[in-house]
């Protein structure tokens, strides 16, 4: 009877304070309202509402049993609803974008006049609140009648499972037609069951049923059945559930672990480490002197050590313990790990199902990392391809390769531009990139290249010239920052075998790109005339322009060839990495070693060039998967020493073309 | 033309004889990988110079701007900071981004006694005589940030993903010290480095998701630096992990490097800084304005740096203006306790440790490219060194109390007045 | 001695220019001089003179050997290294021994070395010393490695590719792989070097602090003098003899050497051990004067930049890679450094800093094709001229 009285004198005090603050006239907000006066009475826990202590504001609103708390409920977790700095009046708004914006009742919708932005406070719940909002939501949405709304409970539960919800999706699987809530449902049931439920075989059944269960919430089911805790005691405890008895001494139980859960537990004296002897020694200095040893002879851990024992022998400090004493005290103590799960049944069920589903795991982890490691080398074998046409085939060092490949990307960039469909964009980019670093392939081999046949090694002086002139003109015009380029939404997301076999689409298109190039690419230079004169050219350009070849311009489209895949390369490396004018000098160094390893002058070449480095650096990150600069590293190093036992590469031309 | 070039060299020379103006060098790579980020700093000095002179300069004099280009090469920072003092005789440096450049400058800044303001979030353990450290110490940012994700969000198990360099190492070192007091067992902290400029995300993002199949909720703490977090975020995206499953919370992510991404599937990821752009105050709405019409772009962005060297500049104009003199050691003693708004709102106060009090706002990412600021703490003092680490938990930094950046309160003996490089 | 400086006039007259040069400078420095020169500008020539004599180095190996290494910066690196850890490690000890004299108890040797380990790997999180500074306390131990890390290095290096007869533009990308490898290798935080922080603070010399820099930097101006002279005598010595003569053979046709019964891999790999000597001490000298060093100076990049100057100056004659080392670094600081003036196009402003790169690439593409033999051609030229 006094809290209403209570929040109606709140609500009209603050009524009276916002009055006086407010210029602007303004409509009453209902005084009356029982849902305004809850949440000003915990003004505060709204206001900066903490997954902690929201649950005290939801329990006083459930508790109140209005009838507009579930929907102002889902307001709030929207982040719809408002606080009017003036008077801390929680209102909603109306059109969040208007200027300035009208206040409306969170009870009855009335308009409550109007405010500019800051005047108001937008309370943005965070995620924890949302989702501890959710799960308040969930007994008013789980028999709701509309699926969306069930499945939103759904999702609240999965994300924060409750005890008291166990029975709450069993009363929802009764009415159940929906499939795929009855599915999720019934997942959710399996895992609360796990977790929650009382009877032992009832979760033991559970646990079974999800033999073979890859999915990662499976095992986030099952692992925490299996979590232990480390004990000393002197002697095993009988009825506990004992996951493992451990030895110190050994790798799982250091015998300095082992004395220190000892000391931990008050079972055995601290031992005296070097820091404490200093400290001790720093305190139990008289006259210069510590336990009548001088202090500037303590300099050395032996002096110390002495004069500690010294200390000790007068009582002054606690003895330390010997070593004998320590073996003594480990040899009369059992140490040991305790499941947390009490019942046996359920941890036994659970170790011997999650056993058998990390062998399958571990199994497709391998497949999964096979999948990376395609994926990886069809993208060295796409930044490649093309340096392994102009330095492979014409025997051209182009460093500006890796600017080729930028300047694709960019135009990718600069085509979404003006063509806002993702789609559409990227078909006219791919094309476009190629007509536009061919232009510039055959541009640079007229004005440069063509000058230095005779001298290999100096075209790439000229050619980085060129590719640090390009870099800095293209971060002059685009700026440094890197430029978004957005993939359409059917490469957007990943091919989900399951939870752990996954590849994302476009690192599928990327794949398919490389094989359709390498298909391209063999035709070409094997099946048409043009090849054929590339060929020519190649091996003896003399004897070739005296067969009615130009070698001109064979060089010309050679190399046009070259530098416009490359430009196709950028475009497919521009959609999952970052467009940058630094994006060709992360790429260089690795295809001018896919080239070499695979073998120059053969697309087969750079095929296995790109495999071998592909799953090489895959398969050292796996190894070491918290350092992937190591693997990179260790990658290169194996390329210094494979080239060394095979200098010609994996591919190896036979006879005089190797010569060439 | 060539006696046009020839004057213009001429009076380049002259103006480099006579100084009777203020002269502030700017030392911001112009060119390199750092440009990137640097370039925009240039920008907003610029800007707020023109603004200062426009508003009557300072002490009766034009302030004039010295440009230089230390072109991302750490040696280069070392040297430029030598020539903007004995050559172009600079009042003060605003500069460098990365701890590399900083660590550079240092011994130079200490030798001449220079003044410098250091704009960039950082690992901290460092406390100069000749610099003011305008951006967040590690718990302005980082711990609030770790604290945001176990005590809202619950997380229990963190993968602590970072560039290899020292920011990433020394913060992450800071974080799992940190969380193993907080009661998270070092099994469920894993970590991860790569390299700048990374793009080859699959693996890690898989990684990160195997986390989840111990039942705990994992939580992401990236601080992968600059354009490295294109390919991160996009690998996010296609593995389709969302904030609600696994929330990543960046401290190097802003406005400036979101705006190379398709923001869409990464709404909800947070990020912590000491500004975001979607602040709404009246100086920030200054401010953004001033900075499209100088830049003449509506839509360049605005970032936590910018605000570090608004706030820097804005206190060294008041500390030169109260000291009536440029001269450092005046105006260093002018800069204790100076008081300048922040961005967001409250007030920033320069601290004896040369750190600045700054409140710290946890932003989510929103589809439009700004951050929704979910949480802002009050002003946080910045700490030069960490209390989570036990060798730098005794130190102590207070120059004008004690004259010591690095005093140990254990043994009571100021460890070095000259910072180690 | 005086037989070389007649066979080959460039000795003679590059003597003379580097002495009167380093007089010039000190005259006109602020530590011994007038104070016309700044101290940064000191320190700048002193540095372009390691860089000419690691460009002399490569002008060995590859105009005259006609190895086109790609890794010669690394060595110079590797040598700044092996320094910079005396130097780190010598002054550190100043610092704690300093700091510990008034702790209540006098350190013991293992205190000492903890606090001197924490101070320098403190910042990526180490404590203790990994073991590659086993010798970093001694100086003596240090210099003999800022040649044996780079030699040693270069001899497996080497002996591994000319032995497998890699050669040409596979040999370029070799050596560029190496110098990726290692760059990456030093980049980890956890290798012991101190990862992308390298090593700094290196222009304190230990021992020396009450020297100002202005003198400091005449005494390595100096210094590097010296070793640029020294340098330049041993190359035009060593490349004029049979030694040169076999080396050039190798260059021009290294069948025909190889089938005349010479041991062409051991000549390679002489040249190749003995330049990257010479670049690991150009980079001990280097580094104290520059203040600090990271991997970042070992990025491939650096070493292309080492095969541009030379291919500037002009390949095959000693002086033009010294022409080129000094002309395009003293070129790059200028441009670099704010004060070139600004073209203003009326339209458009060009402002030097942004656009110095372009105008540095195009220049190495016109060096390329218009003046294959460099500036060092030119003073071919004016020398033919002048009547004898």
């Amino acid at each position: 009877m006094i809290r209403p009285i209570l929040a109606t004198l709140v609500a009209v005090f603050l009524c009276a304070t916002a009055a006086a603050a407010q210029t602007a006239p303004a409509a009453e907000p209902a005084a009356e309202s029982g849902l305004q006066s809850i949440l000003q009475e915990h003004h505060d826990l709204v206001e900066r509402a903490s997954r902690q202590t929201v649950q005290t504001v939801l329990d006083a609103l459930i508790d109140s049993e209005d009838e507009a708390v579930p929907a102002f409920l889902e307001r709030w977790q929207a982040r719809e609803l408002y606080m009017r700095n003036a008077d801390g009046l929680f209102v909603y708004v109306q059109n969040d974008r208007a200027d300035p914006l009208v206040l409306l009742d969170i009870e009855t919708g009335a308009e409550l006049g109007t405010a500019g932005s800051r005047d108001l406070t937008a309370l943005r719940p965070n995620r924890g609140v949302q989702t501890v909002i959710g799960a308040a939501l969930v007994q008013f949405q789980l028999l709701a009648d509309d699926p969306a709304t069930r499945a939103t409970a759904l999702q609240a539960i999965e994300r924060a499972p409750e005890p008291g919800q166990l029975h709450m999706i069993g009363r929802m699987l009764d009415e159940e037609t929906d499939p795929a809530l009855r599915d999720q449902a019934e997942w959710l049931l399996t895992r609360m069951t796990i977790a929650f439920a009382e009877d032992e075989a009832q979760r033991v059944a559970a646990i079974e049923s999800l033999a073979g269960d890859v999915r990662v919430q499976a095992r986030a089911a099952l692992n925490p059945l299996l979590l232990t805790d480390r004990r000393v005691a002197e002697a095993l405890p009988r009825d506990a559930n004992i996951a493992r008895v451990l030895e110190p001494g050994s790798a799982a139980l250091p015998r300095a672990d082992a004395y220190a859960m000892l000391v931990a537990a008050g079972l055995a004296p601290q031992e005296v480490t070097a820091q404490m002897r200093r400290d001790a020694l720093i305190a139990n200095i008289t006259n210069g002197t510590v336990a009548g040893i001088q202090v500037h002879q303590l300099g050395t851990e032996a002096a110390r050590a002495r004069a500690y024992a010294a200390l000790a022998a007068a009582g002054a400090v606690p003895p330390a313990p010997t070593e004998a004493e320590q073996t003594a005290a480990l040899a009369a103590h059992v140490f040991y790990d305790e499941y947390r799960e009490p019942s046996t049944a359920v941890t036994a069920a659970a170790a011997e199902t999650v056993a058998a589903i990390n062998t399958h795991v571990g199994l497709l982890e391998a497949i999964d990392l096979s999948l990376d490691g395609i994926s990886l080398a069809s993208i060295y074998f796409l930044a490649a391809i093309g340096l392994a046409i102009t330095f492979g085939v014409m025997g051209v060092i182009n460093m500006a390769h890796g600017e080729f490949i930028m300047m694709g990307a960019y135009t990718g960039y600069v085509v979404q531009l003006f063509i806002p469909d993702y789609t559409v964009s990227i078909l006219v980019a791919l094309p476009l990139a190629f007509a536009v670093t061919f232009g510039a392939g055959v541009a640079m081999e007229r004005l440069v290249i063509r000058w230095l046949y005779s001298r290999p090694l100096e075209t790439l002086l000229a050619t980085f010239g060129i590719s640090i002139a390009l870099q800095q003109i293209v971060r002059q015009v685009f700026g440094a920052q890197a430029r978004p380029f957005t993939a359409p939404d059917w490469l957007s997301g990943s091919l989900v075998f399951n939870d752990v076999v996954a590849i994302s689409y476009i690192r599928i298109a990327i794949f398919g790109l490389g094989v359709l190039f390498f298909v391209l690419l063999w035709l070409i230079l094997n099946k048409t005339r043009l090849g054929l004169e590339v060929r020519a050219v190649t091996q003896n350009p003399s004897m070739a322009s005296s067969m009615g070849i130009n070698p001109d311009r064979i060089n010309m489209l050679t190399f046009g060839l070259g530098s416009g895949i490359a430009g196709i390369a950028g475009v497919a490396i521009g959609l999952f990495a970052q467009v940058t004018p630094e994006l060709g000098t992360h790429y260089i160094v690795q295809s001018f070693m896919t080239v070499v390893v695979g073998g120059v002058g053969n697309i087969f070449g750079t095929l296995a060039g790109a495999t071998l480095i592909g799953f090489l650096q895959k398969g050292i990150e796996w190894l070491n998967p918290s350092n992937t600069l190591a693997a990179q590293t260790y990658m290169i190093l194996f390329v210094i020493l494979f080239i060394q036992f095979r200098p010609r590469g994996i591919v190896a031309l036979k006879g005089r073309a190797a010569g060439a | 033309m060539k006696k046009l070039l020839f004057s213009t060299a001429l009076a380049a020379l002259m103006t480099t004889g006579a100084h009777a103006e203020i002269r502030v060098g700017i030392l911001h790579s112009l060119s390199g990988t750092m440009a990137i980020s640097e370039t925009t700093l240039r920008d907003v000095m610029l800007m707020l110079i023109e603004e200062q002179n426009a508003r009557g300069g300072l002490l009766g004099e034009q302030i004039v701007p010295v440009v230089v280009d230390p072109a991302s090469d750490w040696p280069l920072f070392a040297e430029r900071a030598r020539e903007l003092l004995t050559v172009h005789d600079v009042d003060v440096i605003f500069g460098c981004w990365t701890s590399v450049s900083r660590k550079s400058v240092l011994p130079v800044i200490e030798e001449l006694n220079g003044l410098m303001f250091y704009p960039v979030q950082y690992e901290g353990e460092e406390s100069s005589r000749n610099v003011f450290y305008t951006g967040a110490a590690p718990n302005q940012q980082a711990i609030p940030a770790v604290d945001y994700f176990l005590n809202e969000l619950g997380v229990t198990r963190f993968a602590l993903l970072g560039t290899d360099y020292v920011y990433p190492r020394t913060t992450n070192r800071i974080l799992e010290a940190y969380l193993l007091d907080h009661g998270i067992p070092q099994e469920n902290i894993f970590v991860n480095y790569t390299p700048f400029g990374h793009s080859d995300w699959s693996s890690i993002v898989s990684d990160v998701v195997a986390l989840g199949e111990s039942g705990d909720q994992v939580g992401v703490i990236s601080t992968i630096n600059g354009d490295a977090n294109v390919g991160f975020y996009n690998e996010l995206a296609a593995q389709g992990v969302t904030a609600d499953a696994i929330p990543v919370v960046a401290f190097s992510v802003g406005e400036e490097e979101l705006a190379g991404l398709d923001t869409a599937p990464l709404v909800g990821h947070l990020a912590a800084w000491n500004y975001f752009e979607s602040a709404d105050t009246p100086e920030n709405e200054a401010f953004i304005e001033a900075w499209h019409a100088f830049t003449g772009d509506p839509d360049r962005v605005t970032n936590d740096p910018m605000e570090a060297h608004y706030i820097g500049f804005n206190m060294w104009v008041n500390a030169v203006t109260q000291a009536g003199t440029t001269d450092v050691d005046a105006v260093r003693a002018a800069m204790y306790g100076q008081q300048v708004p922040n961005l967001t709102g409250g007030i920033a106060t320069m601290l004896p440790n040369h750190h600045l009090t700054k409140p710290v706002l946890i932003g989510e990412i929103r589809a439009d490219g700004q951050f929704d600021i979910i949480s802002q703490t009050e002003p946080v003092p910045g700490d030069a060194w960490t209390d989570f680490l036990p060798e730098s938990a005794v130190l102590e930094s207070d120059w004008p109390g004690l004259g010591c950046g690095m005093y140990n309160t254990e043994t009571q003996t100021c460890v070095q007045i000259q910072s180690n490089y | 001695m005086i037989a070389l400086f007649r066979q080959n006039r460039s000795v003679p007259v590059m003597l003379a220019v580097l002495v009167i040069f380093a007089a010039f400078v000190t005259l006109l420095s602020e530590g011994a001089g007038t104070g016309a020169l700044s101290t940064s500008l000191v320190k700048t020539l002193g540095m372009t003179t390691c860089l000419a004599i690691v460009a002399l180095a490569m002008d060995m190996v590859w105009g005259y050997a006609g190895i086109l290494s790609l890794g010669h910066m690394a060595f110079f690196a590797l040598g700044g290294y092996m320094i910079g850890m005396w130097l780190m490690v010598a002054r550190t000890e100043g610092v704690i021994a300093a700091s510990l004299a008034q702790a209540p108890l006098p350190p013991t040797p293992q205190e000492l070395t903890d606090a001197v380990a924490v101070q320098i790997f403190g910042v990526v999180g180490g404590n203790s010393f990994p073991w590659m500074w086993a010798f970093s306390h001694s100086l003596i131990a240090q210099l003999l490695l800022v040649v044996l890390v780079p030699g040693l290095l270069a001899l497996v290096f080497g002996w591994l590719a000319f032995r497998s007869r890699v050669t040409g533009v596979y040999l370029s990308i070799l050596t560029q792989a190496m110098t990726l490898a290692l760059s990456l290798y030093l980049f980890q935080n956890d290798t012991g070097l101190r990862g992308n922080n390298g090593l700094s603070g290196l222009q304190n010399i230990p021992g020396a602090e009450s020297v100002p820099q202005s003198l400091m930097s005449v005494w390595f101006l100096w210094a590097s003098v010296a070793a640029l002279a020294l340098a330049y005598v041993f190359a035009a010595w060593v490349m004029a003899g049979k030694f040169g003569n076999v080396t050039r053979g190798i260059r021009d046709d290294e069948a025909r050497v190889r089938f005349l019964g010479y041991p062409v891999e051991g000549y390679k790999l002489f040249v190749f051990t003995g330049t990257a000597i010479m670049a690991g001490i150009a980079g001990a000298l280097y580094y104290p004067q520059a203040g600090i060093i990271n991997p970042d100076e070992m990025a491939p990049i650096a070493s292309i930049y080492l095969a541009v100057w030379v291919a500037i100056g002009g390949r095959g004659r000693l002086y033009g890679a010294v022409i080129g080392a000094v002309v395009v670094s003293l070129l790059s600081t200028w441009f670099t450094g704010g004060r070139a003036p600004d073209i203003n196009l009326g339209f458009y402003t060009i402002q030097w800093v942004d656009w110095w790169t372009v105008l540095l690439g195009l220049g190495f593409v016109l060096v390329t094709l218009f003046a294959p033999k460099g500036l060092g051609g030119l003073i071919d030229l004016l020398a033919r001229r002048t009547p004898q």
